[in-house]
């Protein structure tokens, strides 16, 4: 079929397609993994994990009723900072770098390139959190062997530690990528991140008394700091890392693994929404 | 098709842009001029999208810019300000850009060697030099083989070399029927490429027509220079004729007013011997100073004195 052109055109017009989510998204993928600082992460995540599951394990082992898989999350107490740093330099290094000129001339919507960002970080999260399992059981091995007690990957909840591993990661460096797209730069963004994930839950943990005074454990109630503090991204999020029969953190209010995970999810959301209200409305210079 | 209609861009108190209108069009290198700090760059990323217009509009081929179905395909950027990840290789960066519009691998190959970035390929553009920066900026704006260019101070920071191909190419672009907007800081650059310059100063337009009507604006133009033996005696003669006449060094006068016929007469009639004359053509370096005198936001006090 040929269009008959009331103008002549010079330059030979060619069938424009343009941005489809599909092509963001691959390109977004291109992006966070031609850096080398995403890799460094994982990578440093995964050794740290491992590394802190591993002593963990070796002196809890003493324990006369010594359960090899209550130590497979350990790792997460230093390892959890990576997803973090990780979702920040993706979130705020384009902007700290200037590389949003260039995306956004190419695709001047912004929104897709946001939606791309999060799915590609959201899979390299999980595929992070995956080697971050991994590392966590490889941890508990040698001191289970030591000690001569099976590790039994399907009993105890563990598939659901595990799984809530997964997504704690996944989580958390959602949580870093939407901080570093709504404050686009890293500093201030990973200090947000770690004031909510790191230094509230520990403020409030010690400015809080769910005993009131009593020292019987019969005695804990649920406080106003408890809730906030279960509220928080990070410490919500861990409840997915913690066997539902665990019960409730001293003081907060029981939301269950699914519960803690909702928690974070709508810590990420709403910095998202955020993020986008900033990209949509205002200039990006 | 670049059009810009009486656009405002200000930031709270400072107005960058002021109702400037323009248009540049097909076939044709648009030289988008003035002082640093009048505006060009502003005015790109607002055509481009990455501000917002404070008031009045910028279309390409007639539509917004974040309305073109296939911006990479429709208009190619190069900004003057960095745009790319200094941790990511110049081949990935374009790759990256090349997937939002499934243009293919090949093509981004293609763009690395007209750009003559082969060697750099595979070099994080954090390591690049500014002229492999602008090569590679320059490659980006070619990915979608795009009917409009739009490059902001491309020869900033090229070797000898990379100059002449930027002029090279961009008659190209324009002779294949492409829209060019080119800006610089520099006339002398535009001179040798542009067709037309827009000059702007302090965000409004201060001139917008062919590089000839520019130089004819001049106000030496027609100006005649002429240098005697006796310089005294033939500006007396010229001054009685209604001429202004201007001492210049060595015994030189710049008279305007007459004619070069007339000056010779003059010069005959009181016997002084001629060693020059002529009339002078003015450069579009000085009708470009003429315009932008006022414009110009930043000035050494010194060159402020001697302006006066």
């Amino acid at each position: 079929m040929t269009a008959t052109t009331t103008t002549p055109v010079p330059v030979t017009t060619r069938t424009a397609s343009g941005p489809t989510f599909g092509r963001v998204v691959a390109s977004e993928w291109t992006k966070l993994a031609s850096l080398r600082s995403p890799w460094w992460t994982a990578a440093v995540t995964v050794l740290v994990s491992l590394l802190i599951t591993y002593l963990s394990a070796q002196a809890s082992s003493v324990d006369p009723v010594f359960h090899p898989l209550s130590d497979v999350n350990t790792g997460l107490l230093l390892g959890q900072l990576g997803p973090l740093v990780l979702g920040v330099l993706v979130g705020a290094g384009e902007f700290r770098t200037g590389a949003f000129r260039s995306t956004f001339t190419v695709v001047p919507r912004r929104w897709p390139v946001l939606a791309a960002q999060t799915v590609v970080v959201g899979g390299f999260g999980l595929l992070l959190g995956v080697a971050v399992a991994v590392a966590g059981v490889l941890g508990v091995v040698p001191a289970a062997m030591a000690r001569d007690v099976p590790v039994d990957l399907g009993a105890d909840g563990t598939p659901g530690v595990l799984l809530g591993m997964v997504l704690y990661v996944a989580g958390l460096a959602l949580l870093g990528f939407a901080l570093g797209a709504l404050l686009r730069r890293t500093v201030p963004a990973l200090l947000t991140a770690f004031v909510l994930v790191l230094i509230l839950p520990i403020v409030l943990m010690l400015a809080d008394d769910p005993y009131g005074g009593s020292m019987s454990a019969a005695d804990v109630r649920v406080t106003p700091l408890g809730t906030i503090g279960v509220l928080l991204p990070g410490t919500g999020g861990q409840l997915m890392t913690m066997p539902a029969s665990n019960g409730p953190i001293d003081g907060s209010p029981d939301l269950g693994p699914v519960g803690g995970g909702l928690v974070l999810a709508a810590w990420v959301l709403a910095f998202l929404v955020a993020a986008a209200v900033r990209l949509r409305s205002r200039d990006v210079r | 098709m670049i059009e810009v209609e009486a656009l405002t861009k200000r930031y709270g108190s400072t107005t960058a842009v002021d109702g400037l209108t323009f248009a540049a069009r097909p076939g044709t290198v648009t030289g988008f001029l003035g002082p640093n700090g009048a505006g060009k760059s502003t005015t790109m990323r607002v055509v481009v999208g990455l501000e917002r217009a404070t008031s009045g509009a910028t279309r390409v081929d007639g539509r917004r810019y974040a309305d073109l179905p296939a911006p990479l395909h429709a208009v190619g950027v190069m900004l003057d300000a960095r745009s790319v990840h200094p941790g990511r290789t110049a081949y990935k960066h374009l790759l990256a850009m090349a997937q939002t519009h499934g243009i293919g691998k090949a093509r981004v190959r293609e763009v690395i060697a007209q750009t003559g970035l082969e060697p750099a390929a595979q070099r994080r553009a954090g390591t690049f030099s500014l002229g492999m920066g602008q090569r590679l900026g320059i490659a980006g704006a070619l990915l979608g083989d795009p009917a409009t260019l739009i490059l902001d101070e491309p020869v900033n920071g090229l070797d000898p070399d990379g100059v002449l191909w930027i002029r090279r190419l961009v008659r190209e672009l324009a002779a294949e029927g492409r829209t060019v907007l080119l800006s610089s800081h520099l006339m002398y650059e535009l001179a040798l490429c542009a067709d037309r310059v827009v000059i702007i100063g302090r965000g409004r337009l201060l001139a917008d027509a062919s590089v000839q009507e520019i130089v004819d604006r001049s106000e030496r133009a027609g100006t005649v220079r002429v240098r005697t033996t006796d310089p005294e005696t033939l500006a007396r003669e010229l001054l009685a004729l209604g001429a202004q006449v201007v001492p210049q060094t060595g015994g030189a006068l710049e008279v305007t007013g007459t004619t070069v016929d007339d000056v010779g007469a003059a010069a005959r009639r009181c016997g002084a011997t001629v060693l020059e004359l002529g009339t002078q053509t003015g450069s579009l370096e000085e009708a470009y100073l003429q315009l932008t005198g006022d414009a110009v936001e930043y000035r050494t006090a010194d060159t402020l004195g001697g302006a006066r």
